[in-house]
């Protein structure tokens, strides 16, 4: 037989419209074949977005945008007929467009404006009950991100989940907390590496009266626990306390000679080697300055615009030009990769090669 | 709001594609790309179910034709640069205390009734292209008995 009928489907009414065509990159075809052969129904993939936001698609780790690409042509999508499979095919739509897929960083830069006034504190009992709510579902449903990264999101923007709602903590309590679970770590002679989990929450709901839920999804955020064992993320923990500490010095620079003693200080002996001004990065302005030592101020990435173009703008109203390697923790958290940080430095920055390195200035003069 | 998309195993009882065109990777659905659309004259929303369209030959199929009424187009296999999933969508009621069995054919305004989900149940690595322009020709025979 070499004669196919083409026909319209019986239900071509109902079909039409009912089917997309997507390009898929090699690691999500992989997905699908792999998922095909293993017959599981659940489903692998998911497009998440308010109808106002522009949609991206989500498997278990990957966050990618989607962009619909307008085809001149026509692709007509053909299944078998049930009465007669030899010799006829049925047209069941037509397309005139693929959607494409581009990997993309996951939208948790949400998460903070959603919370706002909802942060954790200290005393915080008295307060739940007026407090405005948000809970851990509705925002894994709101936020575009994979399941994934959504929960790296709140672990890494400090989140709480209390009762099914999400609480962001607020800095100085976290780090008053961190610093009691160091100097606990010192005074009951427990290794960092292996530290038992029940006995450090049991002494801090005892002594400090810190819920023990709040202070299990802490010591979670920093290590890896095992067995009712806490292998501490050293370097994490001391750059939180850092961090909190440089939140003082937004507008006014500190030297760095005199924070670095603070933060030193702070974590004590123990870990006072561990500390270095690289654990901030993307955190922090870096002033040389020749007269009394070089000053840093507070500057965290997190708050400026994830917008390119408004990212771009403040950045080069804040510094009139940057260095490479100074420039790149504040774009890490807009693009993936190094490459495509190249390419928007090549479309928002003009590049500048002096005997010093390379200097990027803005492209616009946004002060004239 | 988040739509699931699942992947649907391949279905052993459906019916297969004729040999000729399952041999583009998949033998449930295949795709041929146009110039043009098809266009249907006719009020009716249903008049076209089930219509004839035209005849692919595919005797050579690295020659495929295809006869729509009295234009003869030419193509040819192409493989896709990017495979393409085709999704399907699903559409079915919500589970509710009082929900209605048969809510398929409901119309856009009960959407928030629906659940929607789609399928991938295809992914496809070639496509039948017929790019040039229809050839006239002189006797349609998209009528004809069927000629083996």
């Amino acid at each position: 037989m070499t004669e196919i009928e083409l026909r319209f489907s019986p239900s071509a009414a109902r079909d039409t419209g009912s089917f997309r065509l997507i390009e898929l990159p090699p690691e999500l075809c992989q997905l699908i074949d792999s998922t095909a052969e293993s017959k599981s129904p659940h489903p692998i993939l998911s497009i998440k977005g308010h109808p106002t936001e522009d949609a991206v698609m989500c498997t278990a780790d990957k966050t990618y945008s989607l962009r619909s690409v307008v085809l001149s042509n026509t692709v007509l999508v053909l299944t078998p007929s049930r009465t007669d499979p030899d010799g006829t095919v049925h047209v069941r739509d037509q397309l005139h467009e693929v959607l494409e897929l581009v990997s993309s960083v996951p939208k948790v830069h949400k998460l903070p404006v959603l919370l706002r006034g909802m942060e954790y504190d200290e005393g915080d009992e008295d307060r739940r009950a007026t407090l405005p709510k948000f809970s851990y579902e509705q925002a894994r449903s709101e936020i575009q991100a994979s399941e994934f990264e959504f929960n790296l999101g709140l672990r890494d923007r400090r989140i709480l989940v209390l009762d099914g709602w999400l609480r962001p903590i607020a800095s100085a309590h976290l780090s008053t907390i961190l610093g009691l679970l160091l100097n606990y770590l010192i005074s009951l002679g427990l290794s960092h590496e292996a530290a038992p989990v029940e006995e450090l929450v049991s002494s801090l709901a005892e002594d400090y009266e810190i819920p023990r839920e709040v202070s299990n999804q802490i010591i979670s955020w920093f290590g890896v626990v095992q067995e009712g064992l806490w292998k501490m993320d050293v370097s994490a923990l001391v750059a939180e306390i850092g961090l909190a500490l440089l939140g003082n010095y937004k507008h006014d620079p500190i030297l760095e000679t005199e924070f670095m003693a603070k933060w030193k200080n702070a974590v004590g002996d123990a870990f006072e080697s561990v500390v270095s001004l690289q654990l901030l990065s993307g955190n922090y302005l870096r002033n040389p300055n020749d007269f009394s030592g070089a000053t840093i101020n507070f500057f965290p990435s997190s708050s400026l615009p994830t917008e390119p173009a408004a990212r771009f703008t403040e950045l080069f109203l804040t510094r009139q030009r940057w260095k490479s390697d100074e420039i790149g923790p504040f774009l890490s958290d807009i693009v993936v990769g190094s490459k495509e940080r190249d390419k928007l430095l090549l479309k928002y920055a003009r590049a500048m090669t002096t005997p010093e390195g390379t200097w990027y200035t803005a492209r616009v003069g946004y002060n004239n | 709001m988040i739509i699931p998309i699942s992947v649907s195993p391949p279905n052993q009882f459906s019916q297969k594609l004729p040999p000729a065109v399952a041999k583009l990777g998949h033998d449930e659905l295949f795709l041929v790309e146009l110039q043009g659309t098809l266009n249907v004259d006719g009020s009716e929303t249903t008049s076209k179910d089930g219509q004839l369209i035209g005849k692919m030959n595919t005797a050579d199929m690295n020659k495929p034709t295809l006869l729509i009424g009295h234009h003869l187009l030419e193509g040819k296999v192409v493989n896709l640069p990017k495979p393409l999933g085709v999704l399907h969508k699903d559409v079915h009621g919500v589970v509710s205390p009082d929900r209605h069995p048969s809510d398929a054919n409901a119309g856009p305004n009960s959407a928030e009734s629906e659940q929607v989900s789609w399928n991938v149940v295809a992914v496809v690595k070639k496509k039948l292209v017929f790019s040039k322009r229809p050839m006239p020709v002189a006797k349609p025979v998209s009528t004809a008995s069927p000629t083996i």
